[in-house]
This record gives structure tokens, C-alpha cells and sequence, in this order.
């Protein structure tokens, strides 16, 4: 049945579709209607409210481990103290999903305006090497469908997944009949805690003894996992193109800032990457093929530009909508005066 | 079962300097642990990081290593998960007190389930001996070179500032109390800590003047004495339990 629904509950909802059991958050702005939503689904969710960011990740990882799928929720301040978290997970190939949704930073920033500035911390926010899956979907009806992927994704690859969102979308009534978005929830792929001799650790450890000294041996691990990651993620390359036959540009735009400038089609070609890292390569070549000029559309400073650039080896143009306000004019206006 | 199915030989010996208090508390744990006949496979320890920290990897059960300070919020995620778990938190005071305490506060008054062994040693033992924030006044370290200014954090006081709790305070010397306190936190339903006082031979003791691990040991019997019906709050002196299953006094 159609109804109206908003970002942040698509995303309770899709999570309580894919299965998860366990969910851990603490209160912030934009974000803190995913907790309310779920506080009322104590039926079929464990809910903690933590008494801090830091606490809900490891909750969520402790909880992963004993069995079940698990979920924390965010926005950029409580994204930096999770990434102790989102290590810890990396390392002990720990499934959970971790949903920012981003505001304007950095620190605490403009808390209640929308922002695309998680970008670069999403697929590098914890230290050291690792391989992150990050999905951003655009529409309330994406949310929903997406969150579930990420929870599939998850489970495919044993690691944290990064859904992000914007105060805009997550704020965003849509009516949307969430029933009829075809999605097919993953079994768990972790056999739970008490099997009896396990040992999760977040040292470099081979089969549970930590291998501390042995460069050879963390080579060894890196170019397994990463190859596990990038291998997973071939089943997760989420994305839309709209060729315009008539356009020299392409516009690369994701998140509301997508959605925004859509009626620009007319006009350009626009490719809308939901899966952001790892970062769609073949997608990114055959849309820039044919395009003389590529312009990046984002509300950072340039994060997302700076990928694509690494990719396509040209010179990629960008706009960058600071501050936390939007306009389709304004993007308009700056893309004739590039 | 005896104690020594709940060990991991194979990871023997361990990383813990000669003389060290952590095995002997890692062993009576075991103890306890037998003497309950708890099935490994109903049982998942998990521990912080530091010296402790590394003693989850040496229970022969599915165990948990986490990050600095968060073995709690990992094993309240773990217990929340699964109720039929048996789950234990073993570390030591600067993880469990210092970097974890926001943790201990809230979780001890959310009374999980849980158990916690703290060794306490009163110095960052693995990162070579700064001062901790259960190290006595007045005492040198490498981060307090003139002494700590600093009275040490009452533990005793965090936990039993909530209505229901169980706290005990045992020494690495008196192991027949320990393992008392240990078996009767384990068979407590809610949140129980056991504050083991324990030593760091090589990265406090020696600079203090101690020439080897029984110098401390020793120093522990001369300085505390179990107590069986505290009056009030444990004194400096004493081991003991403080308990109260939530009525009112």
C-alpha cells in the first residue's frame, strides 16, 4: 500500500525487512528518528539506547558476533567516534551495518542542514588499510531498498557497511509503497558466539593467534581481505545513467544532491552512483565516454570529484554546494558560468 | 571438566612477564569456572586492551579481544544478543576504569548481566608504566614523574552508587577468597565487578624499589585482609562484597 514515509524510518524499516534483530544508537540530529521509529519494534528488535556513540558500535559488533544482524545509526560527530568501531569490525570481519546520516561539519557544525561531507571519511575514517562498501541512496523508496542491500552486503563480505544519507533526505516525506520494492534478505553467513574455541581479535591474528611481528604474514592478510572486499562488491555496483544524445556534459550527482538536479537532463547526461565506494570504475568510463566536459555535483568540497578524477585519468570540473542549502537555480546558474 | 579445559595450551606460555599477577587471577578464574562445571560452549569471555586485555585469547571459549576500554559495551551486545550466554569481561583498570569507564558507569547501572574481572595494578602496564587512574597519590611514574597529584578512582563507589549491585574487592594474593568472590559474582544475576588488587613488577614495581614479583605479592598480604561482614563501604584495607539486590534501605 502507498503511503507517506520519511528517510530515516525507510531506512528502521528496511533494516527490521532485512532481518535485523539488534539495534544501538545514541541520540543526534539528523538521525534520531531511526531510533524512535525502532524503539516502538521492541517486538522485533532488540533496542538499546547506549550512552554514547562509541558504546553503540561495539554493542552492535558484540551482538553481530552472538548472532545477530545488527545495526547503529549516526550522523557526522558520532561517525567519528565510531570508526574505532568500524576498525575493530574491519579487522575481525565482523558483519553490521553503520547508517550516517550527514550534516554540515566539521565538529558540530550546522546540525540541522543536510551535507554530502562524510564522503572520503565513510571509505577512510579509521586508520590503516581497508576496503569499505559505502551505498547512498536517494529517495525515501532507495532507503528502504538499499539499507536492505547494505545488510546484504554485509553479510556477503563479513564486514561494516556504511549506508550514507543527507539531513535532507533523511527528513523527506515520499509516498512510496515500500511492499513493492522487490528485496531478498541474505541468511547470516557467522556462526555465533559459542562454538567454544573461537578468539576474535582486533590484533593481526591468524586463526586466532596474534601474529604481531610478521610483516610477510599482514601482506598475506591485506591482499585476502581486500581481494574478499572488491570480489563482494561486484554483486553490490548499484547505479543510474540518463543519456542525453544531445549533451557534451556529464553531471555526476548522488544523494538529494541527485535528486536536485534531475530536471537537468534536458540538458545534460547524469550519472547517479548509489554504490560509492568502492568506487564504480567501468560505470564511470562508459558514461564519461563521449563527454567532452564532466562536472561533479556535491555538497562538499570536492570529495567525490577527487575519486573520479583518480579513475578517468581527465580533468573532472566540480561544483561544490557548501553550507547546507541546495537550489536547482543555483546549480543552474554556476554550470553556465563554468 | 577440570580448569585445564578452559585454557588454550596450545597459546602457552603467555605474554605476561615473570612474576606477573595477571596468571595467577587468569588461573583462578579457571578455577572457578571448573568448580561451576559452565560448558565452554555456554561461555564468552571478552577483554579490553593492555596486559589483561590479553588474556581473553587464552580461555578455551569463543573470546573476544575489542578495543581500548570497550570490552564492556562488546559484552553487553553479546549478552543482549544471546541471554543463555554466560559472559565475562576480563581486563584491567586503565581499560575498564579509564579509557572504558563512561562504560562501566552506564552499563553497571543498566545492571547487565555481566561479570567483570578487573586486574588491578594501578599502572599502564603494556605501554611501559604511566601513571593510571587507579595509581595512588604521590606514587612516581613515567607520566607522573613528581607522584601522582591525583587520589585514585574509587571504584567501589562508581558500582555501589547503584541502587542494585555487586562489588567485591580480592587480591591476587588471597586466592581462596578470590576464588570465592569469583564464583559467587559469576552466580549473580545482574552486573558484578570484582576488583582484583593485583601488581606490575616490571613497569612499577622495580622503579618503586621492588627487586621481584613476591616482594609484591607479599606486599598485598601485609596490606589487605579479607573481611566476611564489612561495615559499611569497604575500607582501604579490606576485601570484601558489597552487595544489594535493589530494596530500598
Amino acid at each position: 500500500m502507498k503511503r507517506l514515509v520519511f528517510g530515516n524510518e525507510a531506512v528502521a524499516l528496511g533494516a527490521l525487512r532485512a532481518g535485523m534483530t539488534f539495534f544501538a544508537a545514541y541520540p543526534i540530529t539528523p538521525a534520531s528518528e531511526i531510533m524512535h521509529v525502532l524503539a516502538e519494534k521492541e517486538s522485533q528488535t532488540a533496542f538499546v539506547h547506549a550512552e554514547d556513540e562509541i558504546a553503540s558500535i561495539h554493542m552492535a559488533i558484540g551482538a553481530s558476533l552472538a548472532g545477530r544482524k545488527a545495526l547503529t545509526s549516526t550522523s557526522g560527530p558520532g561517525f567519528s567516534l565510531k570508526q574505532e568501531g568500524i576498525g575493530l569490525a574491519h579487522m575481525m570481519e565482523v558483519p553490521l551495518v553503520v547508517v550516517d546520516v550527514q550534516r554540515v561539519g566539521p565538529s558540530t557544525g550546522m546540525p540541522t542542514l543536510p551535507s554530502q561531507g562524510d564522503i572520503l571519511q565513510a571509505a577512510h575514517g579509521s586508520h590503516g588499510d581497508y576496503t569499505a562498501i559505502v551505498l547512498y541512496p536517494s529517495s525515501v523508496g532507495e532507503c528502504y531498498k538499499y539499507t536492505i542491500e547494505a545488510f546484504n552486503a554485509a553479510e556477503d563480505s563479513r564486514s561494516p557497511v556504511i549506508l550514507l544519507l543527507d539531513g535532507f533526505l533523511a527528513q523527506l516525506s515520499e509516498t512510496v509503497d515500500l511492499d513493492a520494492i522487490p528485496v531478498i534478505p541474505k541468511p547470516r553467513t557467522l556462526a555465533p558466539l559459542g562454538q567454544g574455541q573461537r578468539h576474535f581479535t582486533g590484533l593481526l591474528a591468524k586463526d586466532g593467534t596474534p601474529r604481531t611481528k610478521n610483516p610477510g604474514y599482514y601482506r598475506e592478510w591485506h591482499a585476502r581481505v581486500k581481494a574478499k572486499m572488491l570480489e563482494t562488491a561486484k554483486s553490490y555496483r548499484f547505479s543510474e545513467f540518463f543519456r542525453n544524445e544531445r549533451a557534451d556534459t556529464l553531471l555526476i550527482a548522488y544523494g538529494i544532491a541527485s535528486r536536485v538536479i534531475l530536471p537537468l537532463r534536458n540538458e545534460y547526461s547524469i550519472f547517479k552512483p548509489v554504490t560509492i565506494f568502492p568506487i564504480l570504475d567501468d560505470e564511470l568510463r562508459a558514461a564519461a565516454a563521449g563527454h567532452k566536459r564532466i562536472v561533479v555535483v556535491e555538497m562538499n568540497d570536492g570529495q567525490y570529484r577527487g575519486e573520479v578524477q583518480k579513475v578517468l585519468l581527465r580533468e573532472i570540473l566540480g561544483i561544490p554546494v557548501l553550507g547546507g542549502a541546495i537550489s536547482l537555480n543555483e546549480i543552474r546558474e554556476r554550470l553556465h558560468d563554468l | 571438566m577440570t580448569y585445564k579445559d578452559y585454557i588454550k595450551w596450545h597459546r602457552m606460555p603467555t605474554t605476561w612477564c615473570p612474576g606477573c599477577a595477571i596468571g595467577t587471577v587468569f588461573k583462578q578464574v579457571t578455577f572457578a569456572l571448573a568448580d561451576m562445571a559452565i560448558p565452554r560452549e555456554e561461555l564468552v569471555v571478552v577483554s579490553g586492551i593492555g596486559c589483561s586485555g590479553r588474556a581473553a585469547g587464552y580461555f578455551n571459549v569463543d573470546s573476544i579481544h575489542a578495543t581500548h576500554g570497550r570490552a564492556i559495551p562488546v559484552a553487553e551486545g553479546v549478552k543482549r544478543a544471546n541471554d543463555k550466554l554466560k559472559v565475562i569481561v576480563f581486563s584491567g583498570d586503565g581499560d575498564l576504569a579509564g579509557i572504558g569507564g563512561n562504560h562501566l558507569i552506564h552499563s553497571s547501572r543498566r545492571d547487565v548481566d555481566l561479570t567483570v574481572v578487573c586486574i588491578n595494578n594501578g599502572i599502564y602496564g603494556m605501554t611501559g608504566g604511566q601513571m593510571a587512574p587507579t595509581t595512588p597519590k604521590g606514587i612516581r611514574t613515567l607520566t607522573s614523574p613528581y607522584g601522582s597529584p591525583y587520589q585514585p578512582v574509587n571504584i567501589q563507589g562508581l558500582i555501589t552508587s547503584n541502587r542494585r549491585h555487586w562489588y567485591a574487592r580480592a587480591s591476587a594474593f588471597q586466592v581462596l577468597h578470590l576464588q570465592k568472590m569469583l564464583r559467587e559474582a559469576i552466580e549473580w544475576k545482574g552486573f558484578s565487578f570484582v576488583e582484583v588488587m593485583a601488581f606490575c613488577v616490571e613497569n612499577l614495581g622495580r622503579r618503586l624499589g621492588y627487586k621481584n614479583g613476591y616482594e609484591m605479592l607479599f606486599k598485598l598480604k601485609q596490606d589487605y585482609k579479607p573481611v566476611y561482614k564489612p561495615e559499611g563501604p569497604l575500607k582501604e584495607s579490606e576485601l570484601g562484597v558489597m552487595k544489594n539486590d535493589g530494596q530500598a534501605s
